[in-house]
C-alpha cells in the first residue's frame, strides 16, 4: 500500500514541531505481521467483525439491486437515473449534505475554539448546553420546531405576527440539522482543540505575533484534521438523516426519504436499495478527498515534553462576540427543549396549556418496558463501539498492514447508508443459519455498533493525527507490548476523542429509529420506536415524557461516563 | 479487543438462551399502540396466550415481512389497510385460511380465496381546524370541489401517495368516481393548494389539530382521535362519495406458531374483539355500539370501491402521479 504519504507531502504547516518519521519498515506484509501476533490477531478480528456485519449485509442488498428476479438487470439503476425526481433528490441530498455540514463545523469551530481557547464566562454551562442536541430524540425535535416556527408557531405567528411563514423545505432542514448535528463537530474539535499544545500558542505570543495572528497560522491550521473530520462526519450523517427530512421536508425531497419510500410504499426493493448505493457514491468521496488532504501533513503538538494546558486571554470585544455567538445558539436550543419539557406537562400540546401530570402516568405504563430494554441495548453497545473506534483509529494511523486503505474505507460504510438499508441488509443477512440473529438483542447491538463506530474512529485519528509517535515508541522499546502500548498509552492521550465516541454512540443507541425499525421485536422493543407511535396517535404529551425521560437516561449517563473515562488530557501532559 | 470479543460472544449466548414457558405468539400489527395494548391483553386473558407484539406501518410491515421471507419472524399481521394486505398476498407472504368465524364480517369485506379478512372500516374524511377556517371565512368542505377554492390555497395537508395507503386511496377513489383523465385534471388543481405531502397517512389530521394546515384529509377514525384529545376540528366528509380502508388480518407464509396464530385470527372475527375495537373510535364490520363521534359507514356516502383494481394499478397511477402533478411546482 506505499509508504506513509506525510513523509511524501509537503509539510507546510508552520508550527510543526518535528517531522514525522518515517516508519520502520514501509509497507509491512502479513508475513512481517507475525513478529506481531498482537496485531496480527487483532487485525484478523477486526477484519472478519467488518466483514461479517458491514460489508456482507451491505452485499446482500447490493446483490437485491442488480439482481431484482435472480437474474443480473441494471433496471433499478436505469430507473432512477431516468426518473427527473429522483435525479433531483439527489442533488437536493448533496446540497443539503454540503450546507448542514459547512453550518456545523463552523458553529462546532466556535464553540471548541470558545470553550478551550479563551477566557469567556459561563464555560461549563455551555460545555453542558452543547452537549444537549446530541440527546434530541427524533420526531419530537421536529415537532417542537413547527410548534415554534411552523404555520401557527408560537414564535412566528402569535409573536411575530408572521402569517404565512414557511419553514417546511432547505431552510428549516438546514436549521434543524445545523442545531441537532454541530454537536458532533464539536465533540471532535473539541478533542483536537485539547490536544493542541498551549505552548505553541503561547510561544508565538511571546514572540509578538497579534492574537489573530496566532489563531490564524497556528491554531486554525492545526485543527484541519478536525474540521476535515467533523464536516465529512455530519456531511455523511446528513445525508442518511432520515426522520428530519420526512417531517419537514415539504416539497423538498431528499434521497435517503426516497429510498424509504421505495421500500415501505412501492415495496420495491430492489431500486430502494440502488437508491441507497447512488447515495454512497457522495458519502465516499467525501471521505477519500478527506483522508488524501488530511494525510498529507503532520500535525503533531503533542510531544510528551510537560507542557500545561493554560487558557489565553483573548481581547475583551472577542470575547463579546463569542459570548454572544454561543448564547444565542444556546437560546436557540433550549426554546427547542423548553417546548419538549413544556409538552410534557400542559394537558393538550398546543390548545390547552393547563398543567397536569397525567401524560407522566401513561408514559410510564406504557413505556417502562421499552425504557428498560433500550437503555440495556445501549449500555451494552456503548463500551464495545467505544473500544472498537479507539482500536481501530489506533491502527489506522500508527501500523502498517496490507490493505489498510480499504480497512478504513469499509469502517465507515455503515454510517453512510441510510438506516433502512441497514435494516433490512441485516434481516436478510443474519434471518437464516448460521448467523440466525433476527428476533435477538445481539442483531440490534450489533446493528448499532457498526453503525456508530465511524464517529470514534473519526475522532481518534484526528487526535492521533496529533500525538508524536514517540512517546509509544518510547514505550514498545522499553519492552512494553503492542496491547499495553495500547491500553496504557495511547487511550489515556486520546481520552476526549474516546469520550466523545462513547458518547456518541450511546446517545445514537437510544434515539436511532430508521434502522432498528426492522429489528426491534416485542421482547427487545425501543423507546423511539414508542415515541414514534405515540406522536403518531397525537399523544404529543406522552411523546414529550417519553423524549424527556429519554434526554435524563443519556444526560446522565454522560455524567458517569465522564467520571470513569475522564475529561481531558490534563494530567497526562503535567508529566 | 478480546474482552470485546467475549463481551459480544456472552450477549449472544445470553439472548439466545432467553426462554419462556408461556406459550407466546409473535405478532406485527399496524393497529395504534393503544388499541394494539387493548386487544392483545384482551386475547391473552382470554386464551393464555401471550401476545409479543411488534407495532409497524402497513408499508413497513410488507418491506419486513418480504425481507424475513425465508424465515419468518411471525405467524400473523394484524391490522393494516386491506390493500396493502393484497400487495401481501400478491408477493407470496401470506397463507389462506378459512376460519370458524369468517361468517361474521360481511362477505365484501372477505377474500373471495380467503387470504385476509377486513376487522373494521374507516371512510377518507376531511379534518378542518376551526380557528383557521373562520379566518379564512369558509365553511368546512363537503365536496371535493370544496378543496380547490382558491382560499385554501398552501392551506391543505395530504399523505404522499407513493408512502401512504391513505393518500393511494384518495386518488384511486377519484379515479373510479371520474375516470382517470379527469380525476387527473382535478388533482392538479387540488395541488395549488397543498401545504405539504407528508411521509404518514396520519399526520394531516394532527397538523390540522395544530392549525399548522386548514384541512387535512385522512381516515375518520383517526380524525375522532384528534377531537377527543382537545383540539378544535370538525369531520366532514365529501357528499359525491368517499373512499374507505378495510383494516385486515392475514396469516403470514411459513409462520412458526400457526396453531396460536390460528386462535388470535378466530379470536379477533369475535364480538368480543369488535367491542374492544369500537371503543378505540373505529367501526367494527361486526354490528357493535359506536362511541361518540365515531361517524359508521353506512351514514356516509361511500363509493362501490373495487380494491382488487386499485391495488393492480397503484405503482402506474403513482408515477403518473409523480410525473403529472407533482412535478409542477
Amino acid at each position: 500500500m506505499g509508504g506513509n504519504p506525510a513523509i511524501k507531502g509537503e509539510i507546510s504547516v508552520a508550527t510543526e514541531t518535528r517531522r514525522r518519521r518515517k516508519p520502520a519498515l514501509g509497507a509491512k506484509s502479513w508475513w512481517q505481521l507475525r513478529q506481531d501476533p498482537v496485531l496480527l490477531i487483532t487485525l484478523i478480528i477486526i477484519s472478519v467483525s467488518l466483514f461479517l456485519f458491514i460489508v456482507y449485509p451491505l452485499y446482500k442488498v447490493f446483490v437485491l439491486s442488480v439482481k431484482p428476479k435472480g437474474l443480473f438487470s441494471l433496471e433499478a439503476y436505469h430507473y432512477i437515473f431516468t426518473q427527473w425526481w429522483l435525479r433531483q433528490s439527489f442533488f437536493n441530498s448533496l446540497l443539503l449534505g454540503s450546507l448542514t455540514a459547512t453550518a456545523s463545523t463552523v458553529v462546532g469551530f466556535i464553540f471548541a475554539f470558545a470553550l478551550n481557547r479563551t477566557d469567556m464566562d459561563g464555560k461549563g454551562f455551555f460545555r453542558q448546553i452543547v452537549q444537549l442536541p446530541l440527546v434530541s430524540p427524533p420526531f419530537m425535535f421536529t415537532l417542537s420546531v413547527i410548534l415554534l416556527l411552523g404555520k401557527n408557531g408560537l414564535i412566528t405567528k402569535k409573536l411575530l405576527g408572521l402569517a404565512n411563514f414557511n419553514i417546511y423545505g432547505l431552510k428549516g432542514l438546514v436549521l434543524v440539522q445545523t442545531v441537532s448535528m454541530f454537536p458532533i463537530a464539536y465533540m471532535t474539535l473539541n478533542g483536537v482543540m485539547q490536544g493542541i499544545n498551549p505552548d505553541l500558542e503561547e510561544g508565538a505570543l511571546d514572540l509578538g505575533a497579534s492574537r489573530f495572528g496566532v489563531f490564524r497560522t497556528i491554531t486554525l491550521p492545526l485543527s484541519i484534521p478536525g474540521l476535515a473530520s467533523s464536516w465529512l462526519l455530519v456531511f455523511v450523517t446528513s445525508l442518511a438523516d432520515f426522520a428530519n427530512p420526512m417531517v419537514l421536508g415539504g416539497t423538498f425531497e431528499v434521497l435517503s426519504v426516497q429510498a424509504y419510500l421505495q421500500f415501505t410504499g412501492f415495496f420495491n426493493a430492489p431500486r430502494g436499495t440502488a437508491l441507497a448505493i447512488t447515495l454512497l457514491i457522495p458519502a465516499m468521496i467525501a471521505f477519500l478527498v478527506q483522508r488524501y488532504w488530511v494525510s498529507k501533513k503532520s500535525y503533531v503538538t503533542v510531544t510528551g515534553k510537560p507542557s500545561g494546558v493554560r487558557t489565553l486571554e483573548v481581547n475583551p470585544r472577542l470575547r463579546r462576540a463569542l459570548l454572544a455567538f454561543c448564547s444565542a445558539v444556546t437560546l436557540v436550543i433550549l426554546a427547542f427543549y423548553g417546548t419538549v419539557i413544556m409538552g410534557a406537562f400542559v394537558d393538550t400540546w398546543g390548545v390547552n396549556f393547563k398543567p397536569t401530570l397525567k401524560h407522566w402516568i401513561y408514559a410510564w405504563d406504557v413505556g417502562y418496558y421499552s425504557i428498560k430494554s433500550t437503555v440495556l441495548l445501549a449500555l451494552i453497545a456503548t463500551p464495545i463501539t467505544g473500544l472498537l473506534g479507539m482500536v481501530i483509529a489506533f491502527v489506522l494511523v500508527r501500523k502498517d498492514f496490507p490493505g489498510k486503505r480499504l480497512l478504513g474505507l469499509v469502517s465507515m460504510l455503515a454510517f453512510a447508508v441510510p438506516g433502512t438499508v441497514v435494516g433490512i441488509g441485516y434481516i436478510l443477512a443474519f434471518n437464516e443459519p448460521p448467523l440466525l440473529l433476527s428476533g435477538t438483542a445481539a442483531i440490534i447491538v450489533l446493528c448499532f455498533v457498526f453503525r456508530e463506530v465511524p464517529v470514534g474512529i473519526e475522532s481518534g485519528v484526528a487526535s492521533l493525527v496529533q500525538i508524536d509517535k514517540s512517546i509509544e515508541e518510547a514505550s514498545t522499546n522499553l519492552g512494553a507490548s503492542t496491547g499495553y502500548t495500547f491500553g496504557q498509552i495511547t487511550l489515556p492521550l486520546i481520552r476526549p476523542a474516546f469520550l466523545a465516541g462513547l458518547f456518541f454512540a450511546f446517545t445514537r443507541s437510544m434515539t436511532a429509529v430508521s434502522a432498528i425499525i426492522f429489528l426491534v421485536t416485542a421482547r427487545w422493543h425501543h423507546l423511539t420506536v414508542l415515541t414514534l407511535s405515540q406522536t403518531e396517535i397525537m399523544r404529543l404529551g406522552a411523546a414529550s415524557v417519553l423524549s424527556l425521560i429519554l434526554i435524563v437516561i443519556v444526560l446522565f449517563a454522560f455524567a458517569i461516563m465522564r467520571v470513569v473515562v475522564g475529561d481531558t488530557v490534563k494530567h497526562q501532559l503535567r508529566g | 479487543m478480546r474482552n470485546t470479543v467475549i463481551l459480544v460472544a456472552a450477549i449472544v449466548l445470553l439472548a439466545s438462551l432467553v426462554v419462556s414457558a408461556q406459550e407466546t405468539i409473535a405478532v406485527y400489527t399496524t393497529l395504534f399502540e393503544p388499541t394494539a395494548r387493548l386487544l392483545f391483553d384482551a386475547f391473552e386473558e382470554d386464551t393464555g396466550i401471550k401476545v409479543e407484539w411488534v407495532r409497524l406501518s402497513g408499508g413497513e410491515a410488507v418491506a419486513r415481512l418480504d425481507a424475513e421471507r425465508r424465515n419468518p419472524q411471525v405467524s400473523i399481521w394484524f391490522g393494516g389497510v386491506g390493500l396493502d394486505h393484497m400487495t401481501a398476498k400478491n408477493m407470496g407472504l401470506t397463507e389462506a385460511y378459512v376460519s370458524p368465524n369468517a361468517e361474521n364480517i360481511p362477505v365484501q369485506f372477505r377474500d373471495p380465496e380467503h387470504y385476509w379478512i377486513g376487522i373494521y372500516v374507516g371512510a377518507l374524511g376531511f379534518i378542518s381546524n376551526q380557528n383557521r377556517l373562520a379566518e379564512l371565512g369558509i365553511d368546512p368542505p363537503t365536496s371535493w370541489y370544496d378543496l380547490i377554492q382558491p382560499e385554501l390555497k398552501g392551506e391543505i395537508q395530504i399523505a404522499n401517495p407513493g408512502s401512504s395507503g391513505t393518500s393511494y386511496n384518495f386518488i384511486a377513489t377519484l379515479v373510479q368516481l371520474w375516470g382517470e383523465e379527469d380525476a387527473f385534471e382535478y388533482l392538479k388543481e387540488f395541488h395549488k393548494n397543498v401545504q405539504q405531502y407528508t411521509r404518514s397517512g396520519n399526520a394531516p389530521n394532527p397538523a390540522a389539530g395544530l392549525g399548522e394546515c386548514a384541512v387535512g384529509i385522512g381516515y375518520a377514525h383517526d380524525q375522532v382521535t384528534v377531537i377527543q384529545e382537545g383540539y378544535p376540528v370538525n369531520i366532514t366528509f365529501a357528499e359525491e362519495g368517499t373512499g374507505y380502508e378495510v383494516a385486515s388480518i392475514s396469516l403470514v407464509k411459513g409462520g412458526k406458531q400457526m396453531e396460536a396464530a390460528k386462535k388470535l385470527y378466530d379470536w379477533g372475527l369475535t364480538e368480543r374483539a369488535a367491542i374492544l375495537l369500537a371503543s378505540t373510535n373505529v367501526v367494527p364490520l361486526i354490528d357493535v355500539p359506536l362511541m361518540e363521534g365515531a361517524v359508521p359507514i353506512s351514514s356516509i356516502n361511500v363509493i362501490d370501491q373495487d380494491d382488487l383494481w386499485a391495488a393492480s394499478q397503484k405503482e402506474r397511477l403513482v408515477e403518473k402521479w409523480n410525473n403529472e402533478v407533482y412535478r409542477q411546482r
